[in-house]
């Protein structure tokens, strides 16, 4: 396979984007994506597109891009793969350059959560990942839907909701110097601890917002990147896991399946270890399943994330920062775009013009877990070619 | 001559201002079911006999879906009657042997829920009665038609001077009344004396009720079952018995909800259709290799449907969650738990029942109940749901420490 570059990055501001539709944001986060390769990016040059989006609020998703983004000449796939659709599109992307079929390719994530109001949401959005006769009926609400998992890693790891407010906090911390971020401030442990209840073990501030957003990434070959930078990145894996999909089903609910496998393939696939990452943006949607992610990404052993978040391990000047971006907690979850964002986040980490740079950072990771906890994405980028 | 072998009853543990309140995941059809389950103690009918004025269908039907919840099978005959105590009593002294008469009350109306269910066959030992004098009159103080809407006449003397009492002035002498179902407890004691048992319903179970309050206490006489003006009644010669098993835990407050509107939740009615049988009677899959699978899945090896077991009812909480922000359609806050079954290595994910949502723990144990689990652009979706067990309650319900007269859990473990 051929090797991949980003060279170029761009995105929204997440944010509850009642002002700007669908065909607004995708624009916008093309234009700031092309704008960021270092020796431009004609428009001309992109030759296919791949798309996430987990809903559509004007059409179907590919057309949408095509007319939206003047891409009418190229071939659009749209990509979707629940909350892991970002980083799926990326891998859907790269693996159109390894093959050779193309030289450039254009990756958009993108979601307009706020189009519907917010009763209608509700349903909407569970009917896209729930068995419609057995599980639709019971109200297993998205922050539901990860409760059921943290509750039970909590009795058994000793975690506790100081953990993950610790999580929150330090999320928080990171989106305030964000221009990008949906949730520009600082809460304090006792804000997070004292929040109204969501779903238990979750308050409001162990929840991510419901955000629109568009990003994009602008990934090259090897072989001609010299032609749009001298400071590539250099996308070194990629991997997607699947799991069981109702929660009846998983044996063992204090871990996620599907992120231990889709690393699995992506440390493979770029030949690192966890402990080679020095930066990453993992799947925060809700506190808890930060605490888990580091488990099962391997940064922390079997029940160990509760000494990462004591020890301040995460946080930005850390050992393995985790979402400096704001994360999904702060910076937002319009799920189409959140994979794609991420990697925008680190793209800049990995050239260290980020807002919350880590120090040295040659080795990213972006996760995301998605759907019913059943489907999970993730991308490894790297500043050396490997 | 038909006798009852054994009557069950469900009341709801929610206490209100008359009486018992059913849960936001209860109807007519899940009390019938709790009811009736106790009632049939895994015996099979040829025909049940639902009285209530709450049927939740009135085009649609509800007959496959009480069976289901009853476990009989899907060839049983199944009336829909609708009707209060008088009703409800001429059923019980017209069944055939073979019959499971149920009395279903939601407390639509403002009165109280509940229900009850007398097991009718021609097996020689059990409570023998027979039909007594009727009278129909039509004074209709409380009316309620086609639309659904109640219409309350606004003078209560006119019911109680001629009403009850002016029916049972033209009847005449009634032997030894000792009983009043679907009256007040005053008029109860008016026409029956201070020995007359208090019924926790005043609709159609109530009559089922009474005679559950009979077979218990062994007395002997007639049991008068009114419904507004009408009234029915049956004689209960003192000969035989009926074992009676009582799903009642002890009442408290229901806890505070709030319910939020919002756009109708959608249903697939072909999701549905295949869903049903497993759904609604708690069977897993079995694969070739015996392993089991709940919700049941097509075998892998030669893509056939899975032959299907019934699963145990009762197991502990692996894992639960309380949601608290309001959901559109759904009574707020309420709990989801996965259950682990016992035995089986089967677990099912379902809602809380009967019980406070913030008071659902990783390791409580408890049973799958009949529920509707919710209701689905105008049809009712029925389920299981978990009810914890009480505090006190015997952890394994089989245990010969429970006895057949004082039930304390509904829906024993099905016989498989």
């Amino acid at each position: 396979m051929r090797r991949v570059a980003v060279a170029g990055a761009g995105m929204t501001r997440f944010a509850e984007h009642f002002d700007l539709g669908i065909k607004d944001l995708l624009p916008m986060a093309v234009a700031e994506c092309l704008e960021s390769v270092d020796k431009g990016a004609p428009r001309e040059d992109i030759e296919a597109a791949w798309f996430g989006e987990l809903s559509t609020t004007d059409g179907f998703p590919a057309g949408i891009l095509a007319d939206s983004c003047e891409l009418l000449d190229i071939p659009i796939t749209h990509v979707e793969n629940a909350c892991a659709t970002g980083n799926d599109a990326v891998r859907n992307g790269v693996f159109g350059i390894a093959s050779g079929a193309f030289d450039v390719v254009l990756v958009v994530g993108a979601d307009k959560v706020r189009e519907s109001s917010a009763r209608t949401t509700f349903w909407e959005w569970a009917g896209m990942t729930r068995d419609s006769a057995w599980d639709f009926p019971l109200g297993l609400i998205a922050p539901a839907n990860f409760a059921l998992h943290v509750s039970r890693y909590l009795y058994e790891s000793g975690a506790t909701r100081e953990h993950m407010a610790m999580v929150a906090v330090k999320n928080h911390h990171n989106a305030v110097t964000n221009p990008k971020a949906q949730l520009r401030f600082e809460i304090t442990l006792e804000q997070a601890l004292g929040a109204p209840l969501v779903a238990a073990p979750f308050g409001l501030f162990d929840c991510t917002p419901q955000s629109d957003g568009a990003a994009a990434v602008l990934l090259v070959a090897e072989e001609v990147v010299d032609r749009y930078t001298d400071r590539p990145v250099w996308v070194r894996g990629v991997g997607l896991g699947l799991d069981r999909v109702m929660h009846q089903q998983k044996q063992d609910m204090t871990t996620f399946p599907a992120t231990v496998r889709a690393a699995k393939q992506a440390f493979g696939m770029a030949g690192l270890t966890p402990s080679d990452v020095d930066v990453a943006e993992v799947h925060d949607c809700f506190s808890g399943v930060e605490l888990i992610s580091y488990e099962d990404l391997g940064f922390a052993e079997r029940f160990g994330a509760k000494r990462l978040v004591e020890n301040g391990e995460t946080s930005v000047g850390g050992r393995i920062p985790v979402n400096p971006s704001g994360g999904l907690k702060a910076k937002g979850h319009p799920p189409g775009a959140t994979g794609v964002a991420q990697c925008v986040e680190l793209f800049h980490q990995l050239r260290g013009e980020a807002e919350n740079q880590v120090d040295g950072a040659r080795v990213a990771l972006a996760h995301n877990i998605g759907g019913p906890t059943a489907v999970s994405a993730i991308t490894v980028l790297g500043a050396d070619r490997g | 001559m038909p006798q009852i072998e054994s009557i069950g009853s469900y009341l709801p543990p929610w206490a209100g201002r008359a009486g018992r309140i059913a849960g936001p995941d209860e109807d007519a059809i899940t009390l019938a079911v709790a009811a009736g389950r106790e009632a049939l103690n895994g015996r099979e009918v040829d025909r049940v006999v639902l009285v209530t004025r709450d049927h939740p269908l009135i085009e649609g039907g509800s007959a496959a879906v009480l069976l289901a919840g009853l476990g009989l099978s899907p060839g049983a005959e199944v009336v829909e009657r609708n009707g209060g105590a008088a009703a409800a009593l001429d059923a019980v002294t017209g069944a055939a042997p073979g019959t499971l008469v149920i009395g279903s009350d939601t407390g639509a109306g403002g009165e109280p829920a509940g229900a009850a269910a007398a097991l009718v066959t021609d097996a020689p030992g059990g409570l023998e009665l027979q039909a007594g004098v009727r009278m129909a009159r039509s004074l209709p103080v409380r009316a309620r038609g086609a639309d659904g809407v109640t219409h309350d006449y606004d003078d209560p003397r006119l019911l109680r001077d001629r009403g009850l009492a002016e029916t049972l002035r033209r009847v005449g002498e009634i032997a030894k009344p000792v009983a009043l179902a679907g009256g007040t407890a005053a008029q109860a004691r008016s026409a029956c004396g201070d020995t007359a048992p208090e019924l926790p319903t005043v609709g159609a179970s109530a009559s089922l009720f009474a005679l559950a309050a009979l077979a218990e206490s062994g007395a002997g006489g007639t049991v008068l079952a009114a419904d507004q003006a009408s009234l029915s009644s049956a004689v209960l010669t003192g000969s035989g018995a009926a074992v009676v098993r009582r799903a009642e835990r002890a009442a408290r407050p229901a806890p505070a909800s709030r319910r939020t509107d919002g756009p109708p939740i959608p249903i697939s009615l072909p999701a549905y259709d295949r869903a049903f049988t497993p759904k609604l009677t708690l069977h897993a899959g079995r694969s070739a290799d015996g392993t089991l699978t709940f919700p049941p899945r097509r075998g892998l090896t030669d893509g056939s449907e899975p032959e299907l077991v019934a699963l145990p009812r009762t197991g502990s909480v692996y894992t639960t969650t309380m949601i608290n922000v309001p959901v559109p359609g759904m009574a707020t806050p309420y709990a989801l738990v996965i259950a682990e079954l016992d035995d089986v290595g089967v677990r099912v994910l379902a809602r809380v029942t009967g019980w406070e949502a913030d008071r659902v723990a990783i390791g409580d144990r408890g049973r799958l109940v009949f529920r509707r689990v919710a209701v689905r652009s105008g049809i009712p979706d029925y389920g299981y749901a978990f009810l914890p067990d009480e505090p006190d309650e015997p952890g394994e319900p089989d245990e010969p420490g429970l006895s057949d007269v004082s039930g304390s859990g509904e829906n024993e473990e099905q016989s498989a």
